[in-house]
């Protein structure tokens, strides 16, 4: 009995190992070809999918968060008279955690489950052996601009999320509760540092794209051919991209900011 | 007829998963030929392509195209192969972001320094071959089924490849575009000294345009040579294949016990979960 479970241990670590290596042998195929003319045309079509049509949730979703976070700042700060530093409070939570987290979670919702159906179709319908006989390799035909793009697009995405974020907060805090704008303003500039907090956001962003764009791809590149193929690997997407986001987001803040 | 083979495979194994689908096939396919490959469903004949395409290894044996063997061949070495080699594939395959004239002109565009006016000229006349120029400006999306692979035709050959793999080119063409097709597989073939090779279930079409069939079966060849001697042939197998009889030494149905005795038995189950409803009601 012991054995089996052993066994079954060993072997699925084994196929972990396996697909990990795939994954990573992968990646460093697709991104190992700098680019011709038509390749840095295929990067900006593939910026305008992942990213600029992700740009509407990214901007709704940061809107309302920010909003939340003045409206939630302000009642908790009001009791200690402290309600000045509310402006601080919200582009230090939307800097260093939220923004990058949310955005990684909804960009995996969005354009990670698109790239994976995406390359999964293209699988079904031959079209990824297709371009093999034609003797054009997928990996930097299809798989490397769609890379490329997730991971330009993503930190961007981020940066718009907290310019959003922090308005939405200016909105609720100053606009609907009365905190003075001046104040909302100089205790933020005053608090943050662009070294500690908005770069370390930054590095949050870049390493949340290549695990998110990469999980995506990967899924998409590997899964079966067939519908219940696609589905299950486009649910994998969005389900390892949202555990690795909040490990690594753990992993990280640690690093950066628990003084390991 | 020339007699080099431009294909040649030797104690291929292949198999998916647990099931082995070749053990030990051994075959050649002539340089200048249309060779057309049949079987029974799911004896391998697409495999077959996508072996010969180098896009499935094999377990054991060895494929050698233009004299090349295949096996941990490079990377490299296999994409200037391929760039000698044209495939149709079953589903056409086409590129659904790419409209039915960008689809055509990729092959040229990946491979050749074609001017545009060369190029433009060129995917009209391919277009024209397989009757679809007016579809130029279309997406894949708007075709059917055997515009599309028509179209994918079309696309295969521009290169004009010295090796041509066919996966079903005639399945969902209308009597008139069949005809058309095995004109332009034909003439192609022979005016430009291609070597073809294609995958059909129609014993009729496939012996109306073949040099040589090869009858696939039992994880091997079953049988190789002109259509004629194939339609002549004895061997039960064969015959049973050529003429379509229902009966015969290639089973109809998929391995499963007797019919009566799996009705008997399902109903023998239900029987007994239904006596154990009643009595678990009774119980209570």
């Amino acid at each position: 009995m012991l054995v089996n479970h052993l066994q079954s241990l060993g072997q699925w670590l084994l196929r972990s190992l396996g697909g990990l290596g795939g994954a990573l042998f992968m990646l460093l195929q697709s991104v190992n070809v700098v680019p011709g003319p038509r390749g840095w045309q295929r990067l900006v079509q593939q910026l305008y999918v992942v990213g600029v049509q992700s740009l509407i949730i990214i901007i709704v979703s940061a809107a309302f968060i920010g909003m939340v976070l003045g409206l939630q700042g302000y009642t908790l700060l009001v009791d200690y008279g402290s309600e000045q530093a509310v402006g601080q409070m919200v582009a230090l939570t939307l800097v260093r955690e939220l923004a990058p987290v949310v955005a990684a979670l909804l960009f995996a919702g969005r354009a990670g489950s698109a790239l994976t159906a995406e390359l999964g179709l293209m699988k079904a319908t031959e079209q990824l052996a297709s371009l093999e006989m034609f003797g054009v390799d997928p990996l930097h035909r299809i798989v490397a601009p769609r890379f490329i793009a997730g991971v330009i697009a993503l930190p961007i995405l981020v940066v718009i999320f907290n310019l959003v974020g922090i308005y939405g907060g200016h909105l609720i805090a100053v606009d609907w509760l009365g905190v003075h704008s001046g104040a909302y303003w100089g205790n933020m500039q005053a608090a943050v540092s662009f070294a500690d907090d908005i770069v370390n956001g930054l590095i949050k962003a870049l390493v949340f794209a290549v695990l998110v764009t990469w999980t995506a791809l990967y899924q998409g590149y590997m899964c079966e051919p067939t519908s219940q193929g696609i589905s299950t690997a486009t649910t994998r997407t969005v389900v390892y991209s949202s555990l690795l986001i909040l490990g690594f987001d753990f992993i990280l803040t640690a690093l950066m900011f628990g003084g390991l | 007829m020339p007699q080099t083979p431009l294909v040649e495979i030797s104690d291929l194994h292949f198999a998916r998963d647990t099931r082995a689908i070749f053990s030990g096939l051994n075959m050649q396919i002539q340089q200048g030929c249309i060779t057309a490959i049949m079987g029974p469903s799911g004896c391998g004949k697409t495999t077959l392509l996508r072996l010969i395409g180098g896009q499935l290894t094999p377990q054991q044996g060895q494929i050698k195209v233009f004299d090349q063997a295949l096996i941990n061949i490079s990377r490299d070495k296999l994409t200037q192969l391929r760039g000698r080699m044209g495939m149709l594939f079953q589903s056409g395959a086409l590129f659904t972001d790419l409209n039915v004239f960008e689809n055509v002109a990729f092959p040229l565009r990946e491979h050749t320094s074609m001017s545009a006016d060369e190029l433009h000229d060129k995917v009209l006349l391919m277009l024209d071959a397989v009757g679809l120029r007016g579809t130029k400006e279309l997406m894949p999306a708007e075709l059917s089924g055997g515009m599309a692979r028509r179209v994918a035709l079309a696309r295969a050959i521009a290169m004009e490849p010295e090796l041509v793999l066919y996966d079903e080119p005639f399945t969902g063409q209308d009597p008139i575009a069949m005809a058309v097709l095995q004109r332009l597989i034909r003439s192609l073939n022979d005016s430009l000294q291609m070597t073809s090779v294609l995958v059909s279930h129609d014993v009729t079409e496939a012996c109306e345009i073949a040099d040589d069939l090869i009858l696939l079966g039992r994880g091997g060849v079953v049988a190789q040579g002109s259509p004629d001697k194939l339609l002549n042939s004895s061997d039960p197998l064969v015959y049973q294949f050529m003429h379509g009889q229902a009966d015969g030494a290639i089973p109809f149905h998929y391995p499963a016990p007797e019919l009566i005795t799996e009705l008997r038995t399902t109903k023998a189950k239900s029987g007994l979960q239904a006596s154990t409803q009643t009595h678990s009601s009774e119980s209570h």
